[in-house]
């Protein structure tokens, strides 16, 4: 074990990867990658200033740790400091994945099983295709001065199906993928392939350019985890508020920020890209329910930003990787399930917009969505595909503007890609919900 | 049997601020390795990240022969070329002066603002090697300063940034650029009227995704670039260069792609005043689809070449926005996030922070809005020029001007 210097709050995390990633372009294989590696993040605080290091060096860690600690100034009373004590101190080790291990599955069943789909592509108006076959697996250790020794272990895999299309003149890009757990998750998923295959053919064929304008919306379950994620995630990370007294009083608990109804939950139990059981600071996963039927009921925390804003923490210190620091991050974040039926919502839209798929997301005051796929609703039903740059709306009114949640419901991860914040991209998050209505929102 | 190797380095210290002071000190000094052998038309590869010896490496990679990849193409060799473009960066304690020098201006002149983010010292380098006498290297270390602002009492997240990048940096330069731009942030402004508004945009985020897309080779090749059948056509506005570039002075990136290409000047144009004169091909695309190769690998330090996007970057081909502008206001973007362009190349994006400019003084803070346009008239007839940066935001920094449609 280590040696903590005293007078000084430590931690380190240690990570073990092991990743795929197989690839081929149309039906030639392009490259086949399986790889392990280690590193390291170690962090020392003095009570006035933290000091961090990145290694793959994990022979030399008391080295590091004690050349960190030799830059702090030993406090006596580092244990009384509010963010010290604020710590959690868990010991646990909950190796989840140790059954039905991505790192145990011989490669050339992956390899085999990507293989299997690229049939799936010999369509006339695919042009040119690349497939991906992508695992990652990582076994986390968090060890702390303060007592902290958590073991665990996360996992993903997914297909994805890279399509460039033409028809006559007119051209797209398009995919099909599929993200699970476990190895078996992608053994059966044809059907879902072929179905997304055979919508983006139709998209090319079919697509016309939006008129822009305002519109009433809906959105898939993948949009609207997106749209949770854009419009209401990244202001429920609590680390925006730190510098500005106000922040406290604008964002109060309680206060109404959406539609009656709307639930908007972030969850890091929830199996997938965003399940993180304990966050990179050792702190164990809560489910935090952000908003409750419209109201501002939580936010999301590190053990810094709970401390400073005398709130619990909710395990969302989450790190991109081991070369960087935990900060605020979503794990997996969606609107929780409504009581209509889909059909019913669609029927009562005269005039309307259906984003079924994206290209990407953003979020400011103004948060965006890029569709990939969405298509034209009238006199109640899903119409003409229509291709559109941007939608976009406003943070402080569009949850308002929610009017109608399915009871049909979704949770997904992306394959590939992920949430960005500063320097830390990409880092993989959970989403969805229900297929989501809003009132109002400006398409281009 | 033939072998490459690729070794690279990333030393670096950051200064974490939060609330407008110091949070935290970060060092990292991490080494990421790839190798890979060539035999019998078939490449295997293998890599790691940390020290780890040559001939594990080699071992690796000569196991994932296995894997029957074909790459049946001549290595790049009998190439040496090292260059260093900063031997002598700041040190850590430098820095962290810097950024007490800096933070506490901000604090004192301009308290209606909270500030976090970082400052860096990036010492980078790039050794790629082959049995063949492929010896390229390429050295660097740059400051980066990014402090995103966010207005006490405002609602938003952020309401801004201030951002410098290059391999020497000057405190003086950078707080009277600050104080111009916090000119901006403090003062509001009105859009002009107009439908149609001159815009200028900072460096080719915006742009580079629609154009590296385009000039593909195997997209091209395959039919669904948008520039399709149109080679040696003029689609662009007759001052409009676009090239791959590997200039590390603007870029700070090396001079070589991921198969050893290197290029004259580091630079070779794909646009060439406004002409459609060549796709970008690695040396697999430049074989199956028979185009003349260009170079543009990139890849994972332990992967093989593929051809996604190279850096591409354009010619100063303007000098003065005051006198192009003949006394029309104009527009500064500083973030428009989340656009995008249709396949058609229509393009829409929203604007979340911009400053109203007369010539290139700042003038004040726009309302956000929503802008439009497409590819063909954003660098065709629209297309005002690409500037030299006239604000002290970065080495090499560019502003690329066209008239937009505002609504």
């Amino acid at each position: 074990m280590y040696h903590f210097p005293e007078g000084l709050y430590t931690d380190l995390r240690i990570e073990t990867l092991f990743d795929t990633k197989i690839t081929f372009k149309k039906e030639k294989l392009q490259e086949q990658k399986v790889r392990t590696n280690k590193g390291a993040f170690i962090r020392v605080f003095d009570g006035n200033r933290w000091y961090y290091s990145a290694t793959t060096e994990l022979e030399a860690l008391q080295e590091k740790i004690d050349e960190l600690a030799s830059l702090a100034t030993p406090n006596a009373s580092i244990l009384e400091h509010p963010i010290v004590k604020k710590f959690e101190v868990n010991v646990d080790t909950c190796l989840k994945f140790e059954e039905g291990d991505l790192s145990k599955i011989d490669v050339m069943a992956k390899q085999e099983l990507l293989r299997g789909y690229l049939d799936l592509l010999e369509r006339e108006e695919i042009v040119h295709h690349s497939s991906f076959y992508v695992d990652n697996r990582i076994t986390k250790e968090i060890i702390s001065s303060k007592g902290t020794h958590v073991i665990y272990d996360r996992q993903t895999c997914g297909i994805r199906l890279n399509m460039e299309l033409v028809s006559g003149d007119k051209k797209d890009s398009s995919r099909a993928s599929k993200a699970g757990i476990y190895f078996e998750d992608l053994k059966a998923i044809r059907s879902e392939l072929q179905d997304e295959v055979d919508k983006s053919i139709a998209f090319v064929k079919e697509a016309v350019p939006v008129v822009p304008g305002d519109y009433v919306v809906l959105m898939s379950p993948l949009t609207t985890g997106v749209f949770t994620h854009e419009s209401f995630g990244h202001k429920s990370e609590s680390d925006f508020m730190l510098g500005d007294p106000n922040m406290k009083k604008e964002w109060a608990i309680g206060k109404q920020v959406g539609s009656p109804g709307l639930t908007i939950i972030d969850d890091g139990h929830v199996l997938g890209n965003g399940y993180t059981p304990y966050d990179d600071e050792g702190n164990k996963a809560e489910k935090t329910y952000i908003v409750t039927d419209g109201k501002l009921t939580g936010r999301l925390q590190s053990t810094v930003t709970g401390t400073h804003l005398e709130e619990g923490l909710t395990g969302n210190a989450r790190a991109m990787n081991f070369e960087f620091e935990p900060i605020v991050r979503m794990t997996t974040t969606y609107i929780e399930k409504g009581n209509r039926p889909l059909k019913e919502i669609v029927a009562e839209i005269e005039k309307g917009i259906y984003i079924e798929d994206i290209k990407h997301g953003s979020g400011m005051s103004t948060f965006t969505i890029a569709p990939s796929r969405a298509y034209m609703i009238e006199n109640g039903k899903i119409t003409t595909p229509v291709k559109i740059s941007v939608v976009t709306g406003n943070v402080f009114e569009t949850l308002g503007e929610v009017d109608a949640l399915s009871e049909e419901f979704e949770l997904l991860s992306f394959v590939g890609g992920g949430c960005g914040k500063m320097e830390q991209w990409p880092l993989p998050v959970g989403f969805g919900g229900p297929y989501t209505r809003v009132k109002k929102l400006t398409v281009q | 049997m033939k072998k490459e190797w690729l070794v690279i380095k990333e030393k670096e210290t950051t200064v974490k601020v939060k609330t407008a002071k110091v949070e935290a000190v970060r060092s990292k000094d991490i080494v990421k390795k790839g190798y890979r052998v060539y035999k019998d038309g078939k490449i295997g590869i293998s890599g790691a990240i940390g020290d780890v010896p040559m001939a594990q490496l080699e071992k690796d990679a000569t196991e994932n022969l296995m894997t029957d990849i074909a790459y049946p193409y001549a290595l790049t060799g009998d190439k040496k070329d090292h260059r260093n473009y900063n031997a002598s960066p700041m040190d850590a304690k430098t820095l962290l002066e810097e950024t007490e020098a800096i933070l506490a201006f901000f604090r004192e002149s301009y308290p209606e603002f909270d500030y976090s983010e970082h400052l860096s010292v990036i010492e980078h380098s790039a050794w790629m090697q082959n049995t063949e006498g492929l010896d390229l290297k390429y050295e660097d270390a740059y400051f980066e300063l990014a402090l995103i602002l966010k207005e006490i009492g405002g609602p938003n997240v952020f309401d801004g940034f201030l951002s410098y990048f290059g391999r020497s940096f000057d405190r003086a330069k950078f707080i009277e650029q600050s104080k111009a731009f916090m000119k901006g942030y403090l003062g509001k402004a009105d859009l002009p009227e107009g439908d149609k508004l001159p815009v200028f945009f900072i460096g080719e985020d915006s742009f580079n995704g629609i154009f590296s897309r385009s000039l593909n080779g195997e997209i091209y090749s395959t039919g669904s670039s948008l520039f399709k059948g149109k080679l040696g056509e003029t689609l662009f506005n007759e001052k409009l260069t676009l090239s791959i570039w590997k200039n590390p002075v603007q870029n700070f990136a090396p001079f070589f792609d991921r198969e050893g290409m290197t290029y004259e000047n580091d630079k070779l144009p794909l646009i060439q005043k406004g002409k459609f004169v060549s796709v970008f091909a690695d040396k697999r695309t430049s074989d199956l689809y028979s185009l003349p190769y260009t170079g543009g690998a990139t890849g994972d330090y332990d992967g093989l070449p593929v051809l996604t996007a190279p850096t591409l970057g354009f010619d100063v081909d303007t000098e003065d926005i005051t006198q192009v502008l003949e006394g029309q206001k104009s527009i500064l973007v500083v973030i428009s996030s989340g656009g995008d362009f249709t396949t058609d190349g229509d393009y829409a994006t929203p604007v979340q922070v911009s400053f109203l400019l007369e010539g290139t003084e700042i003038i004040g803070k726009l309302p956000e809005f929503n802008m439009r346009s497409n590819l063909y008239d954003m660098f065709g007839k629209d297309y005002i020029g690409t500037f030299e940066s006239p604000y002290y935001i970065g080495e090499g920094a560019q502003l690329h001007g066209m008239w937009m449609k505002i609504n």
